[in-house]
């Protein structure tokens, strides 16, 4: 057969293989799109959900449930709800790290409908502005569609390899990696919520001086703690105000992103080794790690 | 480095978009368009016999066409339809090379297609993207068009005219179905 024919056969039918487990979410004015992960589990893009109440799930087959949220993430844009339905089709993950960048994918809304393009750039471990660390980048070249967020981004073969969003960034349109959905969904799932790691510190950036920086085999930026939350986990620990941070587990840091890198979910309640300049003499403090006080409102 | 699909993707695109430009022809008005030297418009050979097909908002007018083999030809309005945005030119030509047309109810989302017109004035130029969705009215592609595309052919992968582009709404192309060509040449000009 002619092989643009069998191209366009494949495309059609990775879109028929995907559409099964797309949703409509219905948590704002304008609908956007879900995955239904598993049997009951409807994951989304967090900035789609404006309400917390009323929210209603179009499923494949066209029927309209109710949905209750069962967590949400603005940092990494997730949010997962939950419907009364085990009967309809799940998503079938691919493997997104065998993305590579020219790689055709297709991005897929609600009845169905599909948006063709490549992986444009993939890139490491990054903070979003909203706060989340998003595992990889995975920049896409196709037009994301007026309610094309928290849908998925499929393979040439259908398999989802990513949840669409245009949320994390301007004008970029950018894919979550499917292992991080479910990681990140699991935790949902679980508590509702995603911890992040907390120290009960305020810092700001300083340069160290050259002289101490040679004795001390340093870099040349550090924190300077300019407050520290009483009976917080880094005042358990005795770190002091003034105390000037300059590596957290072995690691340089010299911005509080280097901080925020280092107290990923997994770090609660952990013990973290903090080395401090402390009247210019080296210290070492293990600070047990604690969880970040959510936000009310 | 040999590619297993690539390359044979590659030409065989190429040879659709030949094929393509060769059912393709430029619609010109003869008012203040004409004064710029850009096309209006494209227009689908539909017929060997010289019956062009074209949306009602090229065809306003008196146009000449200008066939792929670049001669100009003064063209009548038999039929125009704005409802449907469709319109039925006729020029005095024999055994011109005529589209093949598909049926625009068969249409898969997610499969290829082509446009060819006249894109800001560049002439039978390519565009290839796929079906974004299905629908009794209208097809949506997810197609980067521009001004110049209306009325041209919007082609699946056998190369089969299953549309004509008649719309750019937000970044989505919209097309008359070929249904609603057959019908309206059927109805208005019963052929």
């Amino acid at each position: 057969m002619d092989t643009l024919l069998s191209l366009s056969n494949d495309l059609a039918a990775a879109v028929e293989r995907a559409a099964p487990a797309v949703v409509a979410v219905h948590a704002r004015r304008l609908p956007s799109t879900g995955i239904h992960w598993q049997p009951g589990i409807v994951v989304t893009a967090e900035h789609t959900v404006r309400t917390a109440e009323d929210i209603t799930v179009t499923m494949a087959d066209g029927r309209s449930l109710p949905a209750v949220l069962a967590g949400r993430d603005p940092g990494t844009d997730l949010a997962v709800l939950r419907v009364a339905d085990a009967g309809s089709a799940v998503a079938t993950p691919g493997d997104d790290a065998a993305l590579r960048v020219g790689h055709m994918v297709l991005a897929i809304g609600y009845g169905p409908r599909a948006s063709w393009g490549v992986i444009s750039a993939l890139g490491p471990r990054w903070r979003s502005w909203r706060g989340g660390d998003i595992d990889r980048l995975v920049r896409l070249d196709l037009v994301l569609y007026p309610g094309f967020s928290g849908g998925p981004l499929v393979d040439a073969a259908g398999r989802v390899v990513g949840l669409n969003t245009s949320g994390l960034a301007r004008e970029t349109r950018l894919a979550l990696p499917v292992t991080m959905v479910t990681r990140v969904t699991d935790e949902l799932l679980r508590k509702g919520h995603v911890s992040r790691g907390y120290l009960g510190l305020g810092m700001q950036p300083v340069r160290l001086p050259e002289p101490l920086r040679a004795q001390l085999g340093l870099g040349a930026g550090a924190l300077i703690v300019v407050m520290v939350e009483p009976a917080g986990p880094a005042a358990r620990a005795g770190v002091l105000l003034g105390d000037v941070l300059v590596a957290l587990d072995g690691a340089p840091v010299s911005d509080l992103d280097d901080v925020q890198a280092r107290l990923g979910s997994d770090r609660v309640g952990a013990e973290i080794l903090a080395v401090v300049l402390r009247g210019g003499v080296r210290t070492e403090l293990r600070i047990t790690v604690g969880e970040q006080p959510r936000r009310r409102g | 480095m040999r590619t297993v699909l690539a390359e044979p993707v590659a030409a065989a695109a190429s040879s659709l978009a030949a094929r393509l430009a060769g059912i393709t022809v430029e619609v010109r008005g003869h008012g203040r368009d004409a004064s710029t030297g850009a096309p209006a418009g494209a227009g689908v050979v539909w017929r060997a016999d010289g019956l062009i097909l074209t949306n009602a908002h090229v065809a306003k007018g008196a146009v000449s066409i200008v066939l792929p083999d670049r001669r100009v030809l003064p063209a009548r309005l038999a039929a125009r339809d704005v409802e449907q945005d469709l319109a039925a030119l006729v020029v005095e030509a024999t055994g011109l090379s005529a589209a093949e047309i598909g049926d625009s109810d068969a249409l898969r989302v997610g499969e290829l297609v082509l446009a060819v017109g006249n894109p800001l004035g560049v002439v039978r130029a390519l565009s290839a993207g796929l079906v974004h969705a299905t629908g009794r009215r209208f097809i949506q592609a997810d197609l980067r068009l521009a001004p110049g595309n209306s009325g041209g052919p919007l082609a699946d992968a056998r190369g089969r005219v299953v549309g004509l582009n008649a719309m750019i709404v937000g970044e989505l192309a919209v097309a008359v179905p070929s249904r609603a060509g057959w019908r309206f040449v059927r109805e208005r000009l019963g052929r």
